[in-house]
Order: structure tokens, then sequence, then C-alpha cells
């Protein structure tokens, strides 16, 4: 089928909500209604986001933040299973993970041959490309989405790098609010051993080596963690994170992470030991 | 939301003030980065498709090069990074509004931080074919918040000429279409459902492009040239208000070594 036929099928599946004349409304996808301001509020931290209906929302979005080594991704596997055995939904997302660019970063990170605002860019391109094409799909179909960091992560890595923080913040306008938002806080040092014991090295960007901030790799590591620790803390007030001791045992936070999510989800039991296959992230 | 960006700016920045764009409460372009001054000089054109811009930008860039000034040419969407990206989001239809203009600002921050800015600094005259009203417009068109785009883009430095080829919508279509046998899906604004026609879907998506130029002429200091004069009635045109605008002496330190 030639490109051009398809673009005629296409056109035609929208004749069924507007037809294509040059008085119609434009057609996104499915979506043609535009939101009001407060449902822009409401749903997003400012804007809404180009052809998207927020009523359609029937899932949560649950976003846990964290540095490296704060145990984001072991959390997120074991609610995961937990969430699936009381019968949700579920769809992880995170960085970099993108059809569109995901790769491209990759290559970015690897070559170092970027400068810091061309790769906030890349990012947010990352970013809003999981919303439209990972994220509202799965809230609109009433799935759980758990992100496994959001945009907060490359609000504070942008303006520890000198990007101004209403210039990266207004880029992330769009962008959707989580019901819930958990910040796993840890202490920088703890982060490093606990990245140090899973792949016997740090590397170059968890390190911010790109900032010069020491030539010694450890307290590189731990000045520009404590740098991203700082917008953190003041991200946290703003946007009502609810800050966990990632401290604390793997158990311990885990049954946190759930009371709270079950009273989001309506879940009354939140009992949960992990598979046979999940034992070994129980410590 | 800033809604001034004053404050985001160098204090120790030039000491003549730019143009003021006081008129539009939307953030003007300036620096989310912090940067010193420069001495160099930017020259810009903006257009529809088929208005003439860039042949002019050419003859403008080869009155330079001949008398020998110190210039950078550079295109819109051009920069290696980001283009295997951007290619792989046409082919397959990836792009949504926000993805799309996003995709270009990142292109567009590659260019500016490696190449337009270090020759602003470094005493160039740039020119551009296009610029971020390019993105403004065409973004704009396709849904974006304005008051997003607006910021998204306020790392570009602000130019020193922004020419705005002005031809009526049925010139530039005509141009378009008798020259060019297929357009492209995004270029001829499929995405936006306007038509299944795509020559007609390409003409209603320049009609709104043409529509967000316009409200741009005061707000961002567009210097008008008429698309449709003889190119080098036109071009006579261009040079006078470049010489007249810019000192061009400073950007010829050979011709002033040889004499």
């Amino acid at each position: 089928m030639s490109d051009q036929e398809k673009d005629k099928e296409k056109a035609v599946a929208a004749t069924t909500t507007a037809t294509p004349d040059a008085t119609s409304a434009p057609v996104f996808g499915p979506a043609t209604k535009i939101p009001t301001d407060e449902e822009a509020s409401q749903y997003f931290y400012g804007e809404a986001l180009v052809g998207f209906d927020p009523s359609e929302i029937t899932g949560s979005l649950i976003v846990i933040e964290g540095m490296d080594g704060s145990g984001r991704s072991t959390q997120i596997a074991l609610l995961q299973e937990w969430l699936e055995s009381e019968g949700f939904a579920v769809q992880t997302s995170g960085l970099r993970r993108s059809n569109l660019v995901g790769r491209d970063i990759d290559e970015l990170l690897a070559k170092n041959a970027v400068t810091r605002l061309t790769l906030s860019l890349m990012y947010a391109t990352d970013f809003f490309d999981q919303v439209e094409h990972r994220i509202l799909p799965a809230l609109r179909s009433g799935t759980v989405v758990l992100a496994d960091r959001f945009i907060f992560t490359l609000i504070a890595r942008g303006v520890v790098r000198g990007i101004n923080r209403d210039y990266i913040s207004g880029l992330y306008a769009m962008a959707l609010r989580p019901h819930l938002t958990f910040w796993l806080n840890v202490r920088p040092e703890t982060a490093f051993a606990r990245e140090f014991k899973k792949a016997q090295a740090i590397s170059y960007w968890e390190a911010g080596r790109d900032m010069s901030l020491s030539h010694d790799l450890y307290w590189s590591f731990i000045r520009y963690q404590t740098m991203i620790k700082r917008e953190f803390e003041v991200m946290a007030k703003r946007h009502n994170f609810l800050e966990l001791d990632g401290e604390a045992s793997v158990s311990s936070v885990n049954k946190q992470l759930r009371q709270r999510i079950a009273e989001q989800l309506g879940i009354r039991a939140t009992k949960y030991t992990p598979s046979a296959a999940l034992a070994h992230l129980w410590r | 939301m800033p809604t001034n960006v004053t404050e985001t700016q160098d204090p120790q920045q030039k000491a003549a003030p730019r143009p003021e764009a006081a008129k539009s409460t939307l953030p003007q372009p300036g620096r989310p980065v912090p940067s010193r001054a420069y001495p160099g000089a930017l020259i810009v054109v903006e257009g529809t498709d088929g208005s003439g811009k860039s042949t002019q930008l050419y003859l403008l860039k080869r009155w330079l090069e001949i008398g020998g000034y110190r210039l950078h040419f550079t295109e819109w969407n051009s920069s290696p990074l980001v283009k295997s990206a951007t290619r792989r989001g046409k082919q397959r239809r990836l792009l949504t509004p926000t993805t799309f203009s996003l995709l270009h600002a990142a292109d567009f921050a590659d260019r500016c931080e490696r190449q337009i800015m270090p020759l602003l600094q470094g005493d160039y005259l740039v020119l551009a074919d296009r610029y971020i009203y390019t993105a403004f417009a065409r973004d704009a068109s396709r849904g974006c918040p304005p008051r997003w785009l607006r910021n998204l883009y306020r790392f570009a430095p602000i130019p020193d000429i922004t020419f705005y080829f002005r031809a009526p919508l049925d010139v530039a279509v005509h141009r378009i279409l008798s020259g060019r046998p297929k357009l492209k899906y995004y270029e001829a604004g499929m995405d936006l459902g306007l038509s299944y026609d795509r020559s007609e879907s390409f003409r209603l998506f320049q009609a709104r492009i043409l529509e967000e130029y316009d409200k741009m002429v005061d707000t961002d200091n567009f210097v008008v040239l008429d698309g449709t004069i003889p190119v080098n009635k036109l071009q006579k045109q261009m040079r006078d208000i470049v010489a007249s605008k810019i000192d061009l002496k400073r950007f010829a330190p050979r011709a002033a070594e040889a004499e």
C-alpha cells in the first residue's frame, strides 16, 4: 500500500469524528476536545497537552523518584508483582525508554558529544514520546502506570547544570500531574555503596563527571548527588512528594508504598510476600 | 511560567539595548543559560515555503562572501546529532505536535550552542535560513500552546535583523506545488487531519502558518519584504537594509589589513 493510500484510510477513519473540510477542527488521534484552563492545571503543570482529553483518564499514575541507588527499580519490580496479584494491569515507564529517541540519547551519552541544553531537550522529547505513546494510552485503559523517575529528575539535572529553573520547568508544563509521587530519599554515601556493589563501577554520568566537580570519582559522585538532592528538597515541598526513608529495609519501604497505593486504588488487604522469582530482592 | 526575561539575562550584557519587543506579553527569546554578551551579528530570514527567502539569503551570502566578510551560514533542521531521530520519527510517523516541536528545539539547541553562539562571540556575521520564528509559526499551527513555545526557545539570541518574506498564499503555494511533485507527510501538515488530499492539506497548513507569521510582525520586529517583486530588486532592498543596520566594516578585517 502506498503512503498516500494509507493516509486516505486514516483520513476516512477520521471522518467518523470530524469532517475533513476547511472549517473542521483538527483531528489529533481520537481526542478533539480542547481542555479548559482549569483542566489544564488540574491534570497538567500549567499547559494542556495538544489534542488530549483529560476526562478519559481512568488509570493511576504513580511516580517513584530518587537518586541512583535509592532502590527505585527494586521497589517497582515488587510493586508490579503485588498489583498484578491484586488484579491490576500495570505499565512501567522510565527515562530513555521511548521508541522515538531512547537509543539516540544512549548514543549521545556514550559519545559525550552533546551540550547540556540539547541533552535536556532530548530527554524532554523522550519523556513526551512516552507520555503520548505509552503512559496516556495505558491511563485511558484503566492501567496503573509505575514511573521509574519522572520530570523531577530531569528538572534537577538541568538546574544543577546551570539551566534556568523557570525555563526547564516550563518545558514540562504539559507533563501530566501524577496521582502519587514518592521520593526515596537516601544519603549520597549510601547510594554510592549500593551502586558500586551493583556494577563494581560508577558511570561517568552518575558521578556528574561532565560538571568537573572533582577529579576524584567518589567526591564527584557525592557532590553531584548532593546538588541533585538539594533540588529535590526544593521540589518536594512544591509538588507534595511523599518522602520515604530510602535507607530503611526493602520490605519496610515496600510496606509503606503499598499502604499509600492501596489507599489510592481502594485495595483493602495490603499483605504481600514476593514470589520465588523476586525473593532475592526482599532483604 | 516566566513572563519577565530580564531577570534571567546577564546584567553585564551589551550597553546598547536590543530593539524592544514590549508589545508582546509572551516570553521573548533570551538566555536561560548564562552567557556573556557577544560582538557578532545575526541576520535571519523567515517566511512560508515558496516565499523566496532562501534564494534571497543565498544572494545576500554571495554578496558578503565576495566582499570578503567573515560570515557563517546556518540552516534550520540541520544538526547531524538529531538528524537520525528526526528522520526516524518522520518515516514511522511517530511524531506528535509536542515531540515534533521538542525534537526541532533539540536540533536548534545543538546548533545554537555549538555554532551560532560561539560564532557570535567570535565576532562573526551569522546568516540563518529560518530561525525560531519558523517553530513558533509551524508549531502553533499544530496546536502547541504559544506560551510554552516561547519558553522553549528562550535560549536563542535575538536577531539583529529578521527579514520576513511575505508572499500571498496562492503565489507561495503555486511556487511549491508547480515545482515539487510529492509533498512529504509532515511538510503537508497531514498530521493535522485538515484534508486527506495532500496538496489541499498543504494549502490549509500554509494558510495557518502565514497567519501565525503575520501575528509576529510587530511583536518580533520583522522587516517585511514583498516576496512577489523581481528577485534582483528585492535583493537590492535587502542589501540596503543590511548595510544601514549593521556595521559591516567590522566583519571585513582582511580587507582592512590589506589596505
